[in-house]
């Protein structure tokens, strides 16, 4: 059953990578201060100048659902949010079979990192935090194909 | 998660023995000098022996972090490189934001302390806790964007990388200390102190987090503070051009240091929108609401306000898109733009008044050359010829003669950084004049007292009564002296001073957002008289290690002959300069009011007071 539901987006030509959600997410969630145990991910390099947002997409058919081997990984059905738990052994399939790179290894921990969309705290925390508008929250029908670069100024 | 970790764990990094000792930092002086700037002084007046050689192995270099740098707070991706500057021979220190700091804490380390010299290239690896010291050869001769690319594609792409460029390598003593494709610990050659450890970079990567003390109350503070700085026009300006935005605003007053402050207007192709054609985006440090950093389209990042103008209008490079280039490649040299740009003015100047000739220089030498500062820029970088000499920075007035210095537009030994002819600004003239670490306009900045605020409005920030003519000489003393402290406070913190009260606007955030701020992040209770007292102290600790290293006292809180001798030739500012008098009048308020005497010397109790804290 396909489920309309509110999501995470990003647009990237907004995105000046200050990594503020993904240390937010960290702060909320772990209670500590790193953006690396965030769910969401800023990867960027001043070099080859990007900024990439890699998060969950709370996939139609999850292909982590299907690769967790303790089966600690859920789709909901009422509301799509695909949670993990921590039955997690860390075995990292689901972090191999996501295309989006939307979940991380907490190596300190050895469990998969992964995105609720904050459902039991409200709006998701990194779209809140974001400075930019370069997270947004959602229900779209059909996700409009985001420019990575608009022009010459952001926001 | 219930992680617990010290607030402040140094890591001292003996380069000679190979050797690294994890220290805390007690929490009797934690509370006394915070972090970040604070801390750095009090550790390099602990660990520098007195009257070293800077660029000896006896040098003492500081990496240290802020206290809330890497946490939650807004803008909180700066850190302090600190140690006894070359340039200057007294004390040298430069903040630098990016996301190197962060990392660092990431990786469980809040200072280095790096001792004695390498026998041969390495760069220091943190990470989790262990610091390794690694063979740098392969990367020493590289730039500093190609050592941080060479870096990645060896260690990985998940670090982060500080590093010096061939500048610091070959001791050029105004080279920089560099992180990403632009940020850098510009001034006072801190570069030039790795260079002479032989340590080439420094590499964190940190999987571990920095405990919050409440997580909930943190994100609840953080979404107010950015709405509430993100409000303001000045930020919303800042984060739109970047910097260049006061480009318009000096060039208009007449005060743009032009020509090596010969003249103070210059072309408007350097005004923000000019610079603006060059920019594809704009970009955030670690943390940053701000986002006031350029992509430019010739391949770097860039250009501030300081860089447009020192290595545009002050060597008389027009053309917008030069100067980027210029930007770009001092950057990536690893060379100090403010001291770049000052020191090639001042050898045009030199060259144009017959001290230097075309044989020394190797080249004619005039303002507007493009061609001609860009081979000089290589040059330095590579000490080459006549730039080998030029890398000495202004230990030359030595040998070109005392009467050249009245041309260096410097201070202690250190060219001013600001674009910004102080002529007409008295109480920017004495925040440079006073800085402790040379010409410098980031230790006060002073501008705010002469907008149209009302007079008890400024009388209740200040704590007395202001005169807002910018040209008086009258209540400046306080002035400075209540930036200074703020601005020690903020850099102990590890916030930009972009958000910091009293730099761009009085609503900026200030000392209670600060005690809140570290209340959260690290559950310790500050009062706001704790805090300025922390500013005190620290800026006290710095005009000590000064006094030590270089006997700096009323002598030397003085500004170029320049300013005080010749009135500005142009626009609204037109006939204006410092008057002997009134600066000294300026001095004895601000000596007045951080209890110094009238030689601008600490207390012997506050010495004491000091000294007692070394040796704990």
């Amino acid at each position: 059953m396909i489920v309309k539901q509110k999501q995470v987006y990003c647009r990237p030509a907004l995105c000046t990578a200050c990594r503020i959600c993904a240390n937010a997410c960290a702060v909320v969630h772990e209670g500590v201060a790193n953006p690396r145990l965030g769910r969401i991910t800023i990867r960027r390099n001043a070099f080859e100048r990007y900024e990439f947002q890699e998060l969950c997409r709370h996939c139609e058919e999850a292909p982590c659902v299907d690769a967790c081997m303790v089966g600690c990984i859920e789709k909901d059905d009422e509301t799509g949010i695909v949670t993990n738990d921590d039955r997690c052994v860390g075995c990292w399939m689901c972090v191999m079979v996501c295309p989006y790179g939307g979940i991380k290894r907490d190596v300190v921990k050895q469990m998969a990192i992964k995105c609720d969309q904050c459902k039991d705290i409200g709006d998701p925390v990194c779209v809140k935090v974001c400075p930019t508008g370069a997270l947004v929250y959602e229900e779209r029908e059909d996700a409009p194909e985001e420019p990575f670069f608009t022009g010459p100024t952001v926001a | 998660m219930s992680e617990t970790r010290p607030l402040c764990i140094n890591a001292v990094v003996n380069l000679s023995d190979r050797t690294v000792e994890l220290i805390e930092t007690p929490e009797e002086v934690l509370r006394k000098f915070v972090g970040g700037r604070g801390l750095n002084m009090y550790y390099l007046y602990k660990y520098l022996k007195p009257q070293s050689d800077p660029l000896s192995p006896d040098n003492v270099l500081i990496i240290g972090t802020g206290l809330l740098t890497g946490t939650l707070a807004p803008n909180t991706g700066r850190h302090n490189v600190t140690c006894k500057s070359p340039e200057s021979g007294a004390l040298g220190d430069a903040n630098i934001g990016g996301f190197f700091g962060p990392e660092m804490r990431f990786a469980g380390i809040d200072r280095l302390i790096i001792l004695g010299k390498a026998d041969k290239p390495v760069y220091l690896y943190l990470e989790d806790g262990k610091i390794e010291i690694r063979d740098a050869t392969p990367y020493w001769g590289l730039t500093t964007n190609q050592t941080e690319i060479q870096l990645r594609r060896d260690l990985g792409s998940d670090i982060e990388v500080e590093c010096i460029g061939p500048a610091g390598e070959n001791l050029v003593r105004f080279a920089c200390t560099r992180s990403g494709v632009k940020n850098a610990a510009g001034r006072c050659g801190t570069g030039a102190v790795w260079g002479s450890k032989n340590l080439k970079a420094v590499v964190a990567r940190g999987t571990r987090g920095i405990p919050i003390h409440d997580p909930q109350g943190m994100l609840q503070k953080f979404i107010e503070l950015r709405d509430y700085i993100t409000k303001s026009k000045m930020i919303a300006t800042l984060g739109r051009v970047g910097t260049p935005l006061l480009y318009d605003v000096s060039n208009y007053l007449g005060a743009i240091r032009t020509h090596n402050s010969q003249q103070t207007v210059f072309f408007d192709t350097l005004n923000a929108e000019e610079v603006h054609k060059y920019v594809l985006k704009m970009l955030s440090c670690y943390g940053c609401v701000v986002h006031c950093r350029h992509r430019n389209s010739y391949g770097g990042e860039g250009p501030e306000y300081t860089t447009e103008v020192l290595l545009g209008a002050n060597i008389g490079v027009a053309d917008t898109g030069q100067m980027i280039d210029l930007n770009n490649i001092a950057n990536d040299l690893g060379l100090d733009v403010s001291s770049l740009g000052t020191y090639i003015a001042w050898a045009i100047e030199l060259f144009e008044r017959g001290y230097l000739d075309e044989k020394t220089a190797g080249r004619f030498l005039r303002f507007g050359d493009y061609e001609m500062s860009k081979e000089l820029i290589y040059d330095i970088a590579y000490r080459r010829g006549f730039g080998d000499m030029l890398a000495e920075g202004s230990l030359l007035v030595d040998k070109f003669g005392p009467e050249t210095a009245d041309f260096l537009i410097a201070v202690k030994g250190i060219p001013q950084s600001d674009p910004h002819d102080v002529r007409y600004l008295k109480a920017f003239a004495l925040g440079i004049a006073t800085s402790s670490r040379g010409a410098d306009h980031l230790r006060s900045r002073p501008t705010l007292e002469i907008l149209d605020l009302p007079a008890e409005f400024t009388r209740q920030i200040y704590g007395g009564p202001i005169d807002p003519n910018p040209t008086s000489y009258n209540t400046k003393g306080r002035v400075v002296t209540y930036t200074e402290t703020i601005l020690a406070v903020v850099d102990c913190v590890g916030i930009c001073k972009f958000i910091c009260h009293l730099w761009n606007s009085p609503h900026n955030l200030n000392y209670d957002h600060y005690r809140e701020l570290i209340k959260l992040a690290t559950g310790l209770e500050f009062s706001k008289e704790e805090l300025v007292e922390v500013g005190r102290r620290v800026v006290d600790q710095e005009r000590l290690i000064n006094y030590q290293e270089k006997g700096i006292t009323r002598k030397d809180d003085t500004l170029p002959a320049r300013y005080f001798d010749e009135p500005m030739p142009s626009a609204r500012a037109k006939g204006s300069h410092i008057d002997r008098q009134g600066f000294d009048k300026m001095l004895d308020e601000y000596y007045e009011l951080h209890g110094w005497d009238k030689e601008g010397m600490l207390p012997p109790e506050r010495v004491a007071e000091l000294n007692k804290l070394r040796d704990l």
